[in-house]
C-alpha cells in the first residue's frame, strides 16, 4: 500500500504546530520514520491511522483519503496499529484481548477467528501463556500481543510506533525481526527514535524534525550525509569542542572520542567510517543547530 | 447484532470490581428481608431500605460506572484507530454493565414482591411497572455519568458529579419536590415519596430525559481528539 | 515533607477540573436552596443572629460539598502508582512517612479550598449586608471547629481507602457512607449518624455552640440503636469529638503507611 502525504499540517490548540507542511511518498515494504522526541512523529502516525484529522494537507492510502469520514472507515478496515502506549485490559487473558480486538475488527466467524489468533500466538511466541490474564505479562510480552492485535485483520498496511522503547536488547533483535519479516507485500511504517532499529530494518526513511520533513530517501543517503564528517579524536586532555560528540571511550591514560563535525575537531584528528546515527546527527545539526 | 462473544468480552473487561456490586446488593437485600424482623428492624424501616437498595443504590453503581467508562480505557487509542465507531463500543458496554445491574435489580424487585414489602412504602407500584422503581433513575444516572465522562474528559469530575446530584437528591429532598418540575425530576420518587398520581409522570420523564443526556453525550464521544485526549491524571 | 505538601498543594490547586466541579457542585447548591440561600440564616427561622447562621451555613456546606471533596481525593494516592511515580519516590532519600504527610496535608488543603471560598465567601457577603463584623470571628470559630476536623478525617478516609479496594468502588462505597453515616435519621435505622464518628459536626453545633434543635428536643434519639456511641452534647463531648477525628485520621495515615511498607518489603 503505497502513502501519499501532500502540504500536511497539524496544529492543535493553543497554536502548537506538529506538522507544519509535510510532503512524503512511502513505497510497500518496511520504511522508517526517525525523529527526536516531539518532532511530530506520533502525530504523523495517528494521522495515518485515522486518530486525528490534519489541519490542512492530503493523506491518500493506497487510494483512499484519510481525511474523508469514507476513506478513514476503508483504511482503518485495512489497517493494524500499535501505538506507543499500548493500554491493555488487564483481567482478559491475552487469547480473550485478542479475540476482543478481532471481533472489533469485524471477524465475526469464530472458527475463522480462532484459527487467526492461535496463528498469530504462534507467530509472536505467546502460544505458552495465551491464557494467563494480561497483568501479569512482561513490557516485552504485551508488545507482542500488540503486534499480534495488530496482524488480526491480515493488514496491508501495519503502522508502529516507537514499538522497542523499554525492551531489553533480546526482545528488541526479536521485535525487530519479526517486523522485517511481516513486510513483505504490506507496507509497514516504522516510527522511532531508536536509529539502530532503522539500521537493522528499513531500506528507505524519511526523519522529521520540529514538525518539518528534513530528509526522505534511502539509508545509503542518509549514511552519506556523514561523509568526511566524522572523526576520532584520542586525547588525554579535554574533549573537543567542536563538533557532536557521539561516543567516548577510556583509551590508555586518555579518552578516545567519536566527533561528528564539518571540520576535523582537533589537529590530531583521523577520519572515520559513518555509521546512520553519524549521517542522521550530521542532518539534525544542519536542520535543527543545537 | 455483535455476536454475542463480544457482550461476554465487554463483561469480563469490565472486571469483577465493577460486576460484583450489583449480585453483592441483592445478597443483602434478601439477607435483610428474611432476617429484618428479628434484628428489630420496624416493617416500615425494612420496607424503605429494600426498595431504597432498588430505587437509590443500583442507579448510584450503573451511574458511577457510566462516569468512569471513558476515563478507564485503558486502550482508547487502540479503540480508536479500528473499525467500529468508538461510541457505539461505549454504548455496548453501559448497555452490557447496566444491563448486568439490571438483571441483579430485577430479582431484588422479586425479593420485595414475595415478601409484600411494596405495600408499605409511600408509592406502590404494581405489576411490570414495578421494574421503573429501579429502572428510571438508573437509566437517568447512567445518562448523566455518561455526559459527564464526555464533557469532563475525566473519571473523577464524572462521578464526582453523579455523586453530587444522588446527594443532592437525598439532602434537599423536600424543596426538589415542591415545584412540578423538579418534582417530576426527583430520582428517588418511589421510596421518598411524591403527590399521588405523579409517580408514572416521573418515570417516564426520567427515561425521556435520560435520551436527552445520551444524546447530548453522543456527539462528543465521537470526536477522537477529545476522547484521546482525556483522563491522563 | 514541607516540599511534598508545597507542590501537592499547587498540583492540586492548578487542577481546572477541581474548580469546574466545585463550581459546578455551588451552583447546584444555590439552585437547590433558592430562595433561602438570599438569606442570613438559610431559611432555618434563626432570625439575624450570626452564629446560627454560620452553624447552618456549615451544615450545608458540609452536606453537599464533602462529597465532592472526598471524591476529588480518592484518586490521589493511587494516582502515583499508576504513572510509576512512586516507584521514584521510593527511592528518593525522603522519609516516606513525611512524603505520606506531606502529600496528605498539601492534597486535603488544596482540596478544602474551594469550601472554604463558599463558606468565608458567605461570611463576608453576609458581614457587609448586615453590618455585622462578628459574623466573620464566628464563621472563623465555626470553620475550625465545625469543618475543620470532618475534613481532617474525611481527607484521610479518601486517599487512603482507594489503596484497599479500587477507586470505582470507593466512591460508590464512600457516597453510601456520607449518606448512611452522616446524613438519616438517627431512628432510622442503626447508622452512625449524629454519633461521635460522624464527620457532620453536630457535637461542636450543640455542645460547645449551645445551639437548640428546631423541633426543641434536646440532643439525643431516645428510639435509636448504638446509642451508646450517642453521649449528651457538652464542650467536653464536643472537644472529644474533635478528638476522635483527628485520631482516626491519623490511625487510617498510620495504616496507610504500614500497608506501603509491607508492599514494599
Amino acid at each position: 500500500m503505497r502513502i501519499q502525504i501532500n502540504q500536511l499540517t497539524k496544529t492543535y490548540k493553543g497554536d502548537v504546530h506538529a506538522l507544519k507542511g509535510i510532503d512524503l511518498d512511502v513505497p510497500t515494504g518496511m520504511y522508517g520514520l526517525l525523529g527526536s522526541n516531539g518532532a511530530g512523529k506520533t502525530t504523523l502516525m495517528r494521522i495515518l491511522a485515522g486518530l486525528l484529522r490534519p489541519t490542512s494537507g492530503t493523506v491518500r492510502l493506497g487510494g483512499d483519503d484519510v481525511t474523508t469520514k469514507e476513506g478513514r472507515l476503508a483504511v482503518q478496515r485495512t489497517l493494524g496499529y500499535l501505538p506507543q502506549d499500548l493500554g491493555v485490559y488487564p483481567d482478559l487473558t491475552a487469547r480473550q484481548f485478542l479475540d476482543y480486538i478481532a471481533l472489533l475488527k469485524g471477524l465475526d466467524e469464530r472458527s475463522v477467528r480462532r484459527r487467526r489468533i492461535g496463528e498469530l500466538l504462534e507467530v509472536v511466541a505467546l502460544g505458552e501463556h495465551a491464557d494467563r490474564r494480561l497483568k501479569g505479562y512482561s513490557g516485552g510480552m504485551l508488545r507482542r500481543v500488540g503486534i499480534a492485535q495488530a496482524l488480526l485483520n491480515d493488514p496491508r498496511l501495519l503502522i508502529v510506533d516507537e514499538p522497542t522503547t523499554g525492551l531489553d536488547p533480546e526482545e528488541r533483535i526479536r521485535f525487530r525481526t519479526l517486523l522485517s519479516h511481516l513486510a513483505g507485500e504490506r507496507t509497514v511504517l516504522l516510527s522511532t527514535h531508536i536509529v539502530e532499529d532503522v539500521a537493522q530494518t528499513c531500506r528507505h526513511l524519511a526523519v522529521l524534525a520540529k514538525g518539518r520533513l528534513v530528509f526522505q530517501g534511502d539509508v545509503g543517503s542518509l549514511v552519506a550525509r556523514a561523509n568526511r564528517r566524522v572523526w576520532t579524536v584520542v586525547t588525554s586532555g579535554a574533549a573537543p569542542s567542536t563538533g557532536r560528540i557521539v561516543a567516548a571511550l577510556p583509551h590508555g591514560s586518555g579518552m578516545r572520542y567519536r566527533v561528528v563535525a564539518p571540520v576535523p575537531p582537533d589537529p590530531m584528528a583521523q577520519p572515520a567510517e559513518p555509521t546512520l546515527e553519524d549521517g542522521y546527527l550530521a542532518l539534525m545539526e544542519a536542520a535543527v543547530p543545537a | 447484532m455483535k455476536p454475542l462473544d463480544l457482550w461476554a468480552h465487554e463483561l469480563r473487561r469490565a472486571g469483577p470490581a465493577a460486576l460484583a456490586g450489583a449480585p453483592a446488593l441483592v445478597l443483602l437485600m434478601t439477607l435483610l428481608a428474611i432476617l429484618g424482623a428479628r434484628l428489630g428492624s420496624r416493617e416500615s424501616t425494612t420496607a424503605f431500605m429494600l426498595a431504597g437498595a432498588l430505587e437509590m443504590v443500583i442507579p448510584l453503581i450503573t451511574g458511577m460506572a457510566a462516569a468512569s467508562s471513558l476515563g478507564r480505557d485503558q486502550a482508547v487509542e487502540l479503540q480508536l484507530t479500528l473499525p467500529v465507531g468508538y461510541r457505539s463500543t461505549v454504548l455496548r458496554r453501559l448497555a452490557a454493565t447496566t444491563g448486568w445491574t439490571g438483571l441483579c435489580a430485577a430479582a431484588g424487585s422479586t425479593v420485595l414482591t414475595l415478601g409484600g414489602w411494596w405495600e408499605l412504602l409511600p408509592v406502590t407500584p404494581h405489576g411490570p411497572a414495578v421494574q421503573l422503581t429501579w429502572l428510571a433513575p438508573a437509566l437517568w444516572l447512567a445518562a448523566l455519568g455518561l455526559l459527564a465522562s464526555a464533557a469532563f474528559s475525566s473519571a473523577v469530575a464524572a462521578t464526582t458529579t453523579v455523586a453530587l446530584v444522588w446527594v443532592v437528591e437525598q439532602v434537599v429532598a423536600g424543596p426538589l419536590q415542591g415545584s412540578l418540575p423538579s418534582r417530576l425530576l426527583y430520582l428517588f420518587a418511589t421510596t421518598r415519596g411524591t403527590v399521588p398520581d405523579d409517580w408514572t409522570a416521573n418515570r417516564v420523564v426520567l427515561l425521556c430525559t435520560a435520551a436527552v443526556l445520551v444524546a447530548a453525550a453522543w456527539p462528543l464521544l465521537g470526536r477522537a481528539e477529545r476522547v484521546l485526549g482525556g483522563d491522563k491524571e | 515533607m514541607i516540599a511534598t505538601l508545597r507542590y501537592e498543594f499547587l498540583m492540586q490547586i492548578r487542577r481546572p477540573i477541581m474548580w469546574i466541579v466545585y463550581g459546578l457542585a455551588f451552583a447546584v447548591l444555590v439552585a437547590a436552596m433558592w430562595p433561602g440561600y438570599r438569606t442570613l440564616d438559610l431559611g432555618s427561622g434563626g432570625g439575624h443572629d450570626p452564629k446560627p447562621a454560620m452553624l447552618a451555613s456549615a451544615k450545608l456546606t458540609m452536606s453537599l460539598l464533602a462529597i465532592v471533596y472526598g471524591c476529588l481525593l480518592a484518586d490521589r494516592l493511587i494516582r502515583d502508582r499508576r504513572l510509576g511515580v512512586a516507584a521514584i519516590l521510593d527511592a528518593s532519600p525522603s522519609n516516606p512517612g513525611g512524603r505520606l504527610v506531606g502529600k496528605y496535608l498539601g492534597v486535603c488543603g488544596a482540596t478544602a479550598v474551594p469550601i472554604a471560598l463558599v463558606f468565608f465567601g458567605r461570611a463576608v457577603v453576609y458581614t457587609f449586608t448586615e453590618g455585622k463584623a462578628e459574623t466573620l470571628a464566628w464563621a472563623l470559630a465555626v470553620f475550625a471547629t465545625v469543618i475543620l476536623p470532618a475534613l481532617i478525617f474525611l481527607g484521610a478516609l479518601a486517599l487512603a481507602g482507594p489503596l484497599l479496594i479500587p477507586p470505582l468502588v470507593f466512591r460508590v462505597l464512600f457516597v453510601a457512607y456520607w449518606f448512611w453515616g452522616n446524613l438519616i435519621p438517627a431512628d432510622m435505622m442503626p447508622t452512625l449518624s449524629h454519633t461521635i464518628f460522624a464527620a457532620t459536626g453536630d457535637y461542636v453545633e450543640y455542645g460547645l455552640f449551645d445551639r437548640a434543635r428546631p423541633d426543641g428536643v434536646v440532643y439525643g434519639w431516645p428510639d435509636a440503636a448504638l446509642n451508646f456511641l450517642r453521649p449528651a452534647a457538652t464542650p467536653a463531648v464536643a472537644v472529644l469529638w474533635m478528638g476522635v477525628m483527628v485520631a482516626l485520621a491519623a490511625a487510617i495515615l498510620l495504616l496507610t503507611r504500614l500497608h506501603a511498607a509491607r508492599s514494599e518489603s
